[in-house]
């Protein structure tokens, strides 16, 4: 085994879950949307682009075709689901998940059923030996990761980001102040789903082949997990847990045998319970809206005050 | 042809069986503050809350500014500056206090999804004005030191005076409150309606429930009593002061 090569590929998963968790954070951190079909849009990525990239369309534009494809059934399923209360619309989006992957799993004409594609990678260079194939992948994906972070960064620090909190603390009393919930939660699934499918693309590219069992539930919930350790509401803290849950999560691949991996999931009980324990708003606080502006401001005026009195 | 602001016309709200609101006519004319009074359950939040959208009328139209509104969503009666304040204050609690005032401002560039990412300094410059007329309206009602402080933090009166700045924000046409003056020391609740009479100078008109008579009185130019789902006398304070019914009413003597 190549160790180096190991903890390239750890930082290529980190940066690809990443994004899913970032685009989780836009929506239930921000937004408030109880996400509970992650996957679902993960997956519409994944096989957007693998099923794209077979008629060799170059890689770029597949992959614009994954994030376009994947707002599009965001859009859909925000039609019905922003009807439900925050608890049915996680059970709907769940289940719509599940039917995804039997579809693609059952439907061989698709995308080969259950035995999957092959997937051409997006930038393979001749003769190339696979730790330069990770380093191309890392510049990939860090690349897609810094503009999706800056989206969400930029969003959350606006207005707009603003609106999305408030109806996110109390959705009536936002209606009421003049905020059209349904038109910003859809707009968040919609660029939440985006995102989701850019990372599913950037996945099955990466693992060069693409099969229903990549996309079982438990994807989304461990994206949950690395949101609700990291800090729902802070940008720096969901890269935070999703860097901690892809450690773990390889980590313990090779101490424990894959008979045992079962003990992931207690590793990730035992991480759960002592952050909600210990720090229930996650590593990090929920960041604060353009706070320095407010800070100049609020300033500015005792200062004058002061000069006044 | 109207001339009113605000027209009610037959409204008529019921949950079940029971008619909260029952055939309820009013206007509120250009200018004033206007009250509404009447004892508990007699169906005053329910015709706030039938006026700005949140519950659809079972009967009867309600028109503001010449249009009918009584079908439109609660945001764009919001937009058309007929604004509220509820009686127990919903404020947007892990967020500062100027936040929640930021957020209250009507046509806000910000609020698009594209001007948000693309066009930025259009909102910023917005914002700096914004910021500065929020910390006037927090400054009136004594909030301004608070101006950072998470809304969880504050006090109930103090959460009740952000529930009234935050319907400042908007600066609306109409703003309706509902009991602005409950739970604030008199002092500070005689201030805030002096604050509201100043505000009325300039334009905005209030449409105001509140139970303490004695500070409504001395600021309504004409005051709604409801009973029933109904209202059942309407004139001026003094007026409804010497009426022998309104005491029957509200205070249940025969």
């Amino acid at each position: 085994m190549d160790p180096l090569l190991y903890v390239l590929d750890l930082v290529v998963f980190i940066g690809i879950f990443s994004i899913v968790a970032l685009s989780l954070n836009l929506e239930f951190g921000f937004a408030g949307l109880a996400n509970f079909g992650k996957v679902a849009f993960f997956l519409i990525g994944a096989y957007t682009y693998a099923l794209l990239s077979q008629t060799g369309i170059p890689f770029y534009l597949c992959l614009t075709a994954s994030a376009f494809v994947s707002a599009i059934f965001g859009l859909l399923i925000s039609l019905p689901a922003l009807r439900l209360r925050a608890d049915y619309l996680a059970i709907a989006i769940l289940a719509f998940g599940e039917i995804l992957r039997l579809i693609v799993k059952s439907e061989d004409w698709l995308a080969g059923g259950d035995w999957g594609v092959s997937v051409a990678p997006a930038i393979s260079i001749a003769g190339a030996s696979h730790r330069v194939d990770a380093l191309v992948n890392i510049g990939l994906v860090y690349f897609c990761l810094f503009i999706c972070f800056l989206v969400v960064q930029l969003l959350a620090n606006s207005p707009y980001g603003r609106a999305m909190r408030a109806i996110r603390e109390d959705e009536v009393a936002a209606e009421a102040l003049g905020k059209d919930r349904t038109k910003f939660k859809a707009q968040a699934l919609m660029l939440g789903s985006a995102m989701a499918g850019i990372a599913g693309a950037l996945y099955v590219q990466y693992l060069h082949c693409v099969l229903p069992g990549m996309f079982m539930p438990m994807i989304t919930f461990t994206v949950w997990i690395m949101v609700l350790v990291g800090g729902p509401g802070n940008n720096w803290g969901v890269l935070l847990g999703a860097a901690l849950v892809q450690i773990i999560e390889r980590g313990t691949n090779i101490i424990l045998s894959s008979i045992l991996s079962d003990l992931q999931y207690i590793a990730f009980g035992i991480l759960i319970i002592i952050v909600l324990l210990w720090r229930p708003q996650g590593l990090l606080k929920e960041s604060k809206i353009g706070e320095k502006a407010l800070r100049l401001a609020h300033n500015g005026r005792r200062a004058t005050k002061r000069k006044g009195s | 042809m109207e001339d009113a602001l605000l027209s009610v016309k037959e409204v008529s709200k019921h949950f079940g069986g029971v008619y909260a609101v029952n055939g309820v006519n009013l206007d509120i004319n250009h200018g004033g503050i206007y009250g509404l009074v009447g004892p508990n359950g007699s169906g005053k939040t329910t015709l706030f809350n039938t006026i700005l959208g949140l519950h659809k009328p079972d009967q009867g139209e309600i028109y503001f500014k010449d249009e009918c509104i009584s079908n439109l969503a609660p945001h764009k009666i919001y937009e058309r500056g007929l604004v509220n304040a509820f009686q127990i204050p919903r404020l947007f609690y892990s967020l500062s206090v100027m936040d929640n005032m930021l957020v209250a401002a009507r046509g806000q560039e910000g609020d698009r999804l594209f001007n948000s990412l693309f066009l930025r300094s259009r909102w910023q410059e917005q914002e700096k004005g914004l910021i500065e007329q929020a910390l006037d309206i927090l400054e009136l009602v004594e909030l301004e030191p608070w101006a950072l402080t998470p809304a969880a933090e504050l006090s109930g009166g103090q959460r009740k005076l952000l529930e009234v700045a935050r319907g400042l924000m908007a600066k609306p046409t109409l703003l309706l409150l509902d009991e602005p003056a409950a739970g604030i020391n008199p002092v500070l609740g005689k201030r805030i309606f002096q604050k509201l009479e100043d505000f009325s100078h300039n334009g905005i008109v209030f449409f105001i429930v509140e139970h303490r008579l004695e500070i409504l009185f001395e600021f309504a130019s004409w005051v709604y009593v409801m009973d029933k789902g109904k209202v059942v006398i309407a004139g001026q304070p003094q007026a409804i002061i010497d009426n022998p019914a309104f005491y029957a009413i509200y205070l249940g003597e025969e």
